[in-house]
């Protein structure tokens, strides 16, 4: 095919994908969709494999591929023009029961050519707790509504008895609807544009363009490998709920043109909700995986071929039916990220070619905060804290993470202003700030994560209540890399009883970042619970993972750091060798310690 | 021939992985790297401060060159887990 006409419809079907995620966005109602980005759109091939993938969360790429495979197999010669398939079953495709996949089937001239797929993290989905992360749930059957295959518009028509039995099910029907209603039109968009593009071109130039830019993504992904050297490369994570703790184990190993994941050794699956399925964990592996080796590659079923796993069932990467999963995309889903982030940034700083593209753990830990109450319109509000996907750049060979700079694994991950916030919920942020010290020590220092505290504000109720399935407490998720340290954890601090009366009405404690509240606190990170009267919430989330050997940090980026507030000056001594005093670096003073610590090391001691 | 094995290590040619840092020769190309440097184990929280409140039990391992005393590479850990292992194949 002539190389004009395949790079024009490449381009095309960029294109497509990238207007209906803004057809999403528009239509949708919820923050987490339009301002957090908790979303996704791909194009897929006749056969459900992927064709061209989009933004929004990468894990979901390959889930949706086989939630396409899935209902070609289910509904084989039930599937017609203008049909639109829902499935949310995370033991056949899903990641979880609130993400939700309408996939459509693509025609032209009467006959099958593609598939359009989508996501959104639904208002609700019925699940114990409101919001869709359920921590009391103890088995899928109580983590709502779950289908491994529904046609929710058939030839054009939504169907009301499934959409009616669907909103019976979940909380704020309305918003669930909304979210329906945006996959339904994203997918028509994309439809849409798929036709115009094969009425303009024809069907066999268009499927031979398809089928050529798979074989070229394959090709060149393989040739990437072949230039990076053959080994296998090792990588760790642990977490916990309450005081439990999981261990997510990865040993990736390249040969020639090939790389694959083995996860044995990982915890057995957990009666809490954060195991994920098989398929979550394909896709936990391939979010890095897209955006490190293949950057410059469309992402479709050519990098796919490539890639081999193995995640012994029973466990928490390849958790068995009844099993809780409904924590999935922020617990052993992410562990997969960063593990296999871990690996392949190792394998990428073992080649001159490839060493400028490694990088430590972006924002290891989500800190999924859901709130559900009254709000100050005497509406039923549910909803995340978009806060968790501001993230925290991980550290690379060329520079600093960005602070408060997102995550690896959603290119557009973004968190909504204060103001939409508290219009959205009965709260008021007494601040929000990149925090001082979260971000991993090193050469590179990892992005500063950040924190904020909120208090109940014109709440009809009091206040609101909120979903925390935190599980980034008692262990630090952003690993460093090549001597880097990790990102400081993330916690959660429940301040009760303040005195809002009093001189200290806004604690001037809390708010110069003190950890001697005035009033009692308590961490927490598992469960439900309230913030009514004169109690705050107080979150700190992680920061990326360092990059080389702290003590070789530039002093002067260091005195910056200080300055601004993201390295304390006792930090800046015991673990960088430098001394910063009234804002200003001792040079003299900095080269002595660093000296000194740099001969400690003899003794597997000092900084 | 020179080539890497990460950003602090790397393959002297003759058989050998060295620091990348002052060629301090750390071990034959064929053995594991890090039984053959200095280790230090500490508390995470004691070495990081109050932001790193995790489990006590939690250790970040930090590898040392012998020859110059470099900081070759972290993990975290608890205790009794295996180092993790990087290798390529020469």
């Amino acid at each position: 095919m002539d190389p004009i006409t395949f790079s024009i419809i490449r381009h095309r079907l960029f294109r497509i994908v990238d207007e209906a995620v803004i057809t999403l966005k528009h239509v949708s109602g919820s923050a987490i969709t339009n301002e957090g980005h908790d979303l996704m759109v791909s194009l897929y091939r006749a056969d459900g494999s992927l064709l061209m993938g989009g933004v929004g969360f990468l894990h979901h790429l390959t889930s949706a591929a086989e939630a396409c495979k899935s209902i070609i197999n289910k509904f084989n010669s039930d599937i017609n023009e203008n049909d639109v398939f829902l499935l949310n079953c995370p033991y056949t495709a899903a990641l979880h029961t609130s993400d939700v996949y309408l996939v459509a089937p693509i025609h032209s001239e009467g006959k099958l050519v593609a598939w359009s797929a989508c996501f959104v993290h639904v208002y609700d989905i019925g699940a114990m707790n409101p919001g869709g992360f359920s921590p009391e749930s103890l088995d899928i059957f109580t983590e709502g509504f779950s289908s491994p295959g529904l046609k929710i518009v058939d030839r054009g028509e939504i169907r009301k008895d499934v959409m009616d039995t669907l909103l019976n099910m979940v909380r704020s029907p309305e918003m669930v609807a909304l979210d329906i209603s945006s996959m339904i039109a994203c997918n028509n968009v994309a439809r849409d544009r798929m036709q115009g593009l094969v009425k303009k071109y024809g069907i066999s130039i268009v499927d031979e363009a398809c089928s050529n830019l798979i074989d070229q993504s394959e090709d060149l992904l393989r040739e990437r490998l072949l230039e990076l050297p053959d080994g296998s490369w090792e990588s760790r994570q642990y977490f916990n709920v309450k005081d439990e703790t999981y261990k997510v184990i990865l040993k990736m190993t390249k040969s020639k043109d090939t790389l694959s994941f083995d996860f044995s050794g990982s915890s057995p699956q957990s009666k809490y909700g954060i195991n994920c399925s098989k398929w979550a964990s394909w896709g936990g592996l391939f979010a890095p995986l897209f955006p490190l080796l293949c950057y410059d590659i469309t992402w479709n079923e050519g990098v796919i071929k490539p890639i081999e796993m193995k995640a012994p069932e029973g466990t928490v990467v390849n958790a068995t039916r009844p099993a809780p999963v409904s924590i999935a995309t922020v617990g052993a889903i992410q562990a997969v990220n960063n593990a296999a982030c871990t690996c392949i940034s190792k394998m990428l700083s073992a080649s001159d070619k490839y060493k400028n593209e490694a990088t430590a753990v972006w924002h290891g830990s989500h800190f999924a905060i859901f709130m559900f109450g009254k709000n100050q319109r005497s509406s039923d509000s549910i909803g995340i804290l978009t806060e968790t996907f501001g993230g925290a750049a991980g550290a690379r060979s060329i520079g600093d993470g960005v602070d408060v700079g997102g995550e690896i694994p959603n290119p557009i991950s973004r968190m909504a202003n204060v103001e939409t916030m508290e219009w959205t919920f009965p709260v008021r942020y007494l601040f929000r700030r990149r925090l001082k010290d979260s971000g991993g020590p090193g050469t590179y220092r990892g992005g500063a994560g950040a924190e904020f505290a909120i208090t109940p504000h014109d709440a009809p109720d009091g206040g609101i209540n909120y979903v925390v399935s935190g599980k980034g407490t008692s262990y630090p998720m952003s690993e460093g890399l090549a001597g880097g340290y990790p990102g400081a954890p993330s916690r959660y601090t429940w301040i009760k009883n303040q005195k809002k009366n009093s001189d200290r009405c806004l604690s001037d404690d809390l708010l110069v970042g003190s950890n001697s509240y005035e009033g009692d606190k308590e961490n927490i990170s598992w469960g439900v619970f309230p913030l009514f009267g004169n109690d705050y919430l107080h979150v700190r989330w992680n920061g990326g993972g360092g990059y080389g050997d702290p003590l070789k940090r530039d002093l002067k980026s260091l005195e910056k750091d200080v300055n601004e507030g993201l390295v304390s000056e006792n930090a800046a001594k015991e673990i960088y060798g430098a001394i910063i005093i009234n804002g200003q670096v001792d040079l003299e003073q900095s080269v002595i310690l660093r000296k000194n610590i740099l001969n400690n090391r003899v003794r597997g001691g000092g900084s | 021939m020179k080539s890497r094995l990460s950003e602090t290590l790397s393959f002297n040619g003759r058989g050998s992985i060295v620091c990348s840092c002052c060629e301090y020769k750390i071990c034959d190309q064929d053995l594991h790297w890090k039984k053959s440097v200095i280790i230090s184990e500490e508390s995470m929280q004691d070495l990081c401060g109050d932001n790193y409140t995790v489990s006590q039990g939690l250790l970040l391992r930090r590898f040392f060159c012998p020859g110059c005393y470099a900081l070759l590479d972290t993990e975290t850990a608890i205790h009794d887990d295996p180092f993790l292992y990087d290798k390529i194949i020469k």
